[in-house]
């Protein structure tokens, strides 16, 4: 093939992904449109919710709590390092308390909770489109959409934030067990500092705020890759590992201009 | 075939990605029959279930059940239809999480407010039917081929519909159970006064059990009859397809270029 011949494959193909692109979040977006309205005739059936809040939310709780606290005591033993050096140890609850609310909780839950439920829920999605199940209630007269869909949807955004407070949580725990167990600090000093330096309307709201958003997109993102994904074993596989990969990235992203216009005001 | 059709497609084509599937197809289905659709794979034969049930809408022509057009029925109006028809999928569709019992229960709990009683009764009932009511408590992937579409038979009748489709009822399994779901589908369809369509490619199955046929091909209807007529008929790719010959009207070999010109270009020679 000629130079220019590859450079217009090149470009055909780049436009090509554009439009592909574009198509998708088109979709995603209408998909949405009928997803959400759901909510009203699911509270009528708010068992469909709970079973879903079970399946992603509390078989979620393992992994949450054990992160939480290991990141909180590494979070200790580093914040100790580092502060001891300006003779400022006596700060640690603080920074601790401020790096979980602010930041750490809602990402590092969000981002978990992409890789153990969301991943769960494209599978699981993809795999009964796969295997004819929504087909099957579609001929029944039972709206997949409302039946299988909207509540796994539903059920996430609500288990996100309270991952995420939870693991804020267990994280403020186990810096607590660090630094006053193995480090020698003060308990009082611990609590004191993170009562008087944590404020409620900006640190623990904004990461509140954070999570709740996280928890849109992630659950978005699981169950439309997973109603979209091709009907093969192959299609479901991508599409499992397309809604970790966006979520993950959606995350981030959305982290880093949540942040801007809290820090700097709107 | 003078009363009114439960089923009418009238003059359908319809088209899939630029692919023409069906050109001016035309078929009835009798109330209270059971009607056998046959043909060859990739036919269409599913393809026509999806018009049918609602999937898929017709390019041109209409398709009418119960003497609604069914493609210009609003998404209420053809649930409410649907909640009439039954579907039995080749591949059984039955829901993995749920066990037999609660399969079969799945629509009466989705459409009816049956206290639970009542629904335990009717579940019951319905796998006795299909003799697997000592199965309730196995899940799908626990049952074997033949009990598995028999559970999914169950639950296409758990709301007495008027008529029931089945996709390829007798792919897969082995005699016995072959033997089983034939004689089900008869006798529930004379029993419970349904109508039934059943689209296959296994036609000594679908001749004994047939009122009457459709054998499809190059998207419209190439033969209809009776079983005894179809069997009879003289026409080649009838005799081709009813006899199971690997050559004739329709060709063993997939359209290509001659043998030799594809021979001499691998490598790109």
């Amino acid at each position: 093939m000629s130079v220019i011949g590859w450079g217009i494959d090149v470009i055909r193909r780049l436009g090509q992904r554009a439009i592909d692109g574009v198509g998708r979040l088109g979709r995603a977006t209408f998909f949405l449109g009928r997803v959400a309205p759901s909510l009203g005739l699911i509270l009528g059936r708010f068992r469909l919710i709970v079973q879903q809040l079970y399946m992603t939310g509390v078989l979620t709780l393992i992994i949450i709590l054990v992160s939480g606290a290991f990141v909180g005591m590494i979070l200790a033993l580093q914040g100790y390092n580092t502060l001891v050096r300006y003779d400022a140890q006596s700060s640690l609850g603080l920074l601790v308390a401020l790096s979980l609310t602010r930041e750490l909780g809602p990402v590092l839950a969000a981002l978990l909770f992409a890789g153990r439920a969301g991943s769960a829920l494209t599978a699981e999605i993809g795999l009964m489109k796969t295997t004819e199940q929504l087909a099957g209630m579609e001929m029944m007269a039972v709206d997949p959409l409302f039946r299988v869909v909207a509540p796994r949807f539903w059920a996430g955004w609500i288990a996100v934030p309270l991952l995420a407070m939870i693991f804020t949580a267990v994280g403020i725990i186990g810096a607590y067990v660090v630094a006053v167990g193995d480090l020698g600090l003060d308990g009082g000093v611990f609590w004191s500092q993170m009562q008087s330096g944590v404020s409620v309307t900006n640190d623990v709201l904004g990461g509140l705020i954070k999570s709740i958003v996280f928890g849109f997109v992630i659950s978005w993102i699981a169950v439309f890759e997973g109603y979209d994904a091709k009907p093969t074993s192959e299609g479901v596989s991508r599409a499992t590992t397309r809604t970790v990969v966006s979520s993950s990235l959606a995350i981030l992203g959305l982290d880093f201009i949540m942040t801007a216009f809290m820090l700097r005001g709107l | 075939m003078d009363t009114d059709p439960l089923v009418a497609v009238h003059q359908v084509s319809f088209s899939r990605e630029g692919r023409p599937i069906f050109q001016g197809l035309h078929l009835n289905v009798a109330p209270g029959s059971v009607t056998a659709i046959i043909g060859g794979s990739g036919t269409g034969k599913t393809t026509l279930l999806n018009l049918i049930g609602g999937r898929l809408h017709p390019d041109a022509g209409e398709v009418r059940v119960a003497g609604e057009t069914v493609s210009s029925l609003s998404r209420k109006g053809l649930f409410a239809l649907r909640k009439r028809m039954g579907m039995l999928f080749q591949s059984n569709a039955l829901l993995t999480d749920l066990d037999a019992y609660e399969n079969v229960a799945f629509p009466m709990r989705e459409h009816t407010q049956l206290p639970e009683a009542l629904i335990h009764h009717l579940v019951l009932m319905k796998l006795e039917l299909v003799g697997l009511r000592g199965a309730r408590r196995s899940y799908p992937g626990e049952l074997s081929g033949g009990m598995a579409r028999r559970v999914a038979l169950a639950r296409a009748i758990a709301l007495d519909p008027m008529m029931v489709m089945y996709d390829e009822p007798f792919a897969g399994l082995d005699p016995i159970s072959m033997g089983v779901i034939v004689k089900l589908i008869r006798d529930l369809n004379d029993a419970l006064g349904m109508t039934s369509i059943i689209v296959t490619h296994d036609v000594a199955e679908a001749c004994t059990i047939a009122d009457y046929m459709y054998l499809l091909g190059d998207g419209h209807v190439i033969a209809e009859g009776t079983p005894a007529e179809m069997q009879k008929t003289s026409a080649p790719d009838v005799r081709q397809f009813m006899a199971g010959l690997p050559d004739g009207p329709v060709a063993f070999h997939y359209p290509a270029a001659e043998y030799l010109t594809d021979l001499k270009a691998v490598g790109g020679l």
